[in-house]
């Protein structure tokens, strides 16, 4: 039996969805109930549509949905279908790329009873636009190809209101096509922005940023208050008692938290979200506290309490695989994943400070100003070094090497014997060199240098070079590129 | 006769003073563990043989133009700290002091893979992140460099929370300012010893201006990278200091 739903409406009940089955009956959403009723007679279900039921299964969809991509985004305003957007950037070739990915989902969502119109393209806009207005079930756009698969769409897959519409008719823009060859100018001034800005974001030509569901709906806890708190001590203390109920759910599957979000709800609505960094997986409530007194400290009076905070809600943001450690003799198991004091400070200063802990990795590169990269702080021992280069190498190197004016040199291939830099006359009192180093021959930049490692009067020691050899007509040019300790 | 008016208080106080000094004693006396420098003569003028774990020491060029060899300084000791046993350094920089460059640290008998280092927004920040690191306990030593100089309160602070941990400092030249250092050394450039060897080892004037509890001096010191080790050159090891030192 086919079946609509109906909800009060303009003008008494009138229907909001139809069915397949409805639909080959001619009813449409929006028809008042009485004249479906006096034209259709009694083989059609009615009942009363749920937006709230409606908004639940969609966030459910949602939440499956991250199976394929963790961006997953409900239709939002203006979009005036029951759907999802899903950012499937960079996630493709999981499930064998863009075509595979459909295949999959049409098939997935068949399965579970879900009829579904599918459609891939460069933009939200033009996905929606297909996906809703597009002749075919399925529609799939390559790379590029936008703008010729929008130009035969109605105006209105564009998601601009009814009235602008029926304006856009009156001019005989009826096709988006029709309407992106138009003259931008007045279209402006005649509908404003916001036409402009949805065919720009179809098109591709202007960001549209979804707004993903957060993923963090796996583990969490929250706990809301009869009477507001503010205390520092307070939040604390309710945020190790959170983390103690979602600490037996993590060691269930076997993860530790590495990064939470703290979403203090103020009584006014405001929501203020912390979010905290562990420097390994951790579910230890007192390391949760800890870390969490820290970034208070921190924000001190940036924590704008107001009259204090209703609800606070814990989530672990990102998790990892977390092996179960066995702690000391009697102790039971160890309760957290710290492996040792480095990566406790890395998190106390990233807490407390905000700024990341670094370290030095070397790079196999002739050039010595790539040789050297700095790396984020990671668990466990750092990079390997190779043996010290010879000859030795400057203990600071200069960001960029600066020229070395008013060169003396005895021989025109010779070390120099004076210099000027950073407007000062250096006397070389000794020297050493040359080292030729020269760009790996898949980089052609630059000519050769020859390094000299120069001693001056005061002892001050310098790493020079002459970018390659001198010509006929205008010497080389010299460059200081490192200061010796 | 009536004794001198200043007997009766005299007596009291003279026994206070003792207490106090029989309570403080031990605290003067308690020399905690120290990084010796490997060079006699050096390590006699050093309360306990060495510099002190857990005491600020500070690090200045002699002159601007100066920070490298200064640096170097700092560096060599981190590589002696660090040769005694496992673990790592951290090294906390304010803007203005760039990080060192991976192969030069070799260069100098140093590991890179066992620096860690954190760029700090400015001093306050610096001494937050060193007071983390000495609290946390875990590293054999840490080094700030700082853009305006050890305060007093950050000074005590630093001693407060810092226990065998090799605790440096390095400020510009001009930033100089009493503080809470157990010793103050000025480093000035040296021509480098070069007797044939691959490698020039470098050298540096070192002028101990401040030490507590100890002597002060001037030396010529060489820094030997592959046995982490401070020789003073011959013919000038010993020599007398030059200013503000104490005659044997």
């Amino acid at each position: 039996m086919p079946v609509a739903l109906a909800a009060a409406g303009p003008g008494g009940l009138r229907l909001t969805a139809v069915d397949a089955g409805a639909r080959a009956l001619g009813l449409r959403p929006g028809e008042p109930l009485g004249r479906v009723r006096a034209r259709v007679g009694s083989p059609l279900r009615i009942l009363p549509a749920e937006p709230a039921a409606d908004a639940a299964a969609l966030e459910r969809l949602c939440l499956w949905a991250q199976r394929y991509t963790p961006r997953v985004a409900p239709f939002g305003p203006g979009e005036d279908a029951f759907g999802l957007h899903l950012d499937v950037t960079g996630a493709c070739h999981l499930h064998g790329g863009e075509a595979g990915l459909l295949d999959d989902l049409e098939r997935r969502l068949a399965a579970g009873g879900i009829p579904a119109r599918l459609a891939l393209a460069d933009t939200p806009g033009a996905a929606y636009a297909l996906a809703r207005f597009g002749a075919a079930a399925r529609s799939h756009v390559p790379p590029g190809g936008t703008a010729a698969a929008l130009a035969e769409l109605p105006v209105a897959a564009l998601r601009c209101d009814a009235a602008t519409v029926i304006a856009l008719k009156r001019l005989g823009l009826k096709r988006i096509g029709a309407l992106a060859r138009a003259p931008r100018a007045p279209l402006a001034r005649r509908f404003g922005a916001a036409l402009m800005m949805r065919l720009d974001q179809a098109l591709g030509l202007r960001p549209e940023p979804l707004a993903p569901i957060p993923e963090t709906a796996r583990y969490g806890a929250a706990r809301s208050f009869l009477d507001p708190v503010s205390r520092q001590e307070t939040i604390v203390a309710v945020a190790r008692a959170l983390m103690g109920q979602i600490a037996p759910r993590l060691a269930a599957h076997g993860l530790g938290a590495l990064a939470l979000r703290l979403s203090l709800h103020r009584v006014d609505g405001a929501v203020k979200a912390l979010d905290l960094g562990l420097a390994s997986p951790g579910r230890c409530p007192d390391r949760v506290a800890g870390l969490l007194r820290l970034r208070l400290d921190r924000l001190g009076a940036a924590l704008d309490a107001g009259f204090g905070f209703e609800s606070i809600r814990l989530d672990v943001t990102a998790a990892d695989r977390m092996p179960e450690a066995q702690g000391m003799l009697g102790a039971g198991p160890a309760e957290d994943g710290i492996a040792d004091g480095t990566a406790a400070l890395a998190e106390a200063l990233g807490q407390r400070l905000g700024r990341p802990l670094l370290r030095l990795g070397g790079v196999a590169s002739h050039l010595p100003e790539r040789a050297d990269r700095i790396l984020p702080w990671r668990p466990g021992t750092g990079p390997a070094w190779s043996p010290a280069p010879l000859p030795p190498r400057p203990v600071l190197l200069l960001a960029r090497s600066e020229p070395a004016e008013e060169v003396l040199a005895l021989a025109p291939e010779g070390p120099p014997r004076r210099f000027r830099w950073r407007a000062r006359l250096h006397r070389v009192a000794h020297a050493e060199g040359p080292e030729r180093i020269a760009a790996e021959w898949w980089r052609a930049d630059g000519p050769a240098r020859d390094y000299y490692a120069v001693e001056c009067e005061a002892g001050r020691r310098l790493w020079l070079y002459r970018s390659g050899p001198h010509a006929a007509e205008r010497p080389a040019a010299w460059f200081v590129h490192g200061v010796f300790a | 006769m009536e004794p001198p008016d200043d007997a009766i208080p005299d007596r009291p106080a003279r026994e206070t003073l003792a207490h106090l000094r029989a309570r403080i004693a031990p605290a003067e006396a308690a020399s905690g563990p120290v990084l010796p420098l490997g060079a006699p003569p050096l390590d006699q003028r050093l309360p306990g043989g060495g510099l002190a774990l857990g005491a600020p020491h500070e690090i200045a060029p002699e002159d601007v133009g100066d920070e490298a060899a200064a640096l170097g300084f700092l560096l060599a000791l981190l590589a002696r700290r660090l040769a005694e046993g496992p673990g790592e350094a951290l090294l906390v920089l304010a803007p203005g002091h760039p990080l060192p460059y991976g192969h030069g640290l070799l260069a100098l008998g140093l590991d890179p893979g066992r620096l860690l280092f954190l760029e700090a927004g400015d001093d306050v920040e610096v001494f937050r992140a060193l007071e983390a690191a000495l609290q946390a306990g875990s590293l054999p030593a840490v080094a700030g460099l700082v853009a305006e100089g050890l305060p007093l309160v950050a000074g005590r602070r630093l001693q407060r929370a810092g226990a065998g941990t090799l605790l440096l400092i390095l400020r510009p030249a001009g930033a100089g300012r009493p503080n809470g250092a157990a010793t103050r050394w000025r480093i000035a450039a040296a021509p480098a010893a070069r007797d044939g060897a691959a490698n020039p080892r470098p050298r540096w004037r070192a002028r101990l201006e401040r030490c507590r509890n100890g002597r002060t001096g001037d030396w010529l010191m060489e820094w030997d990278g592959g046995a982490h080790r401070f020789d003073l050159p011959h013919g000038l090891a010993g020599r007398a200091p030059a200013a503000g030192g104490t005659p044997a």
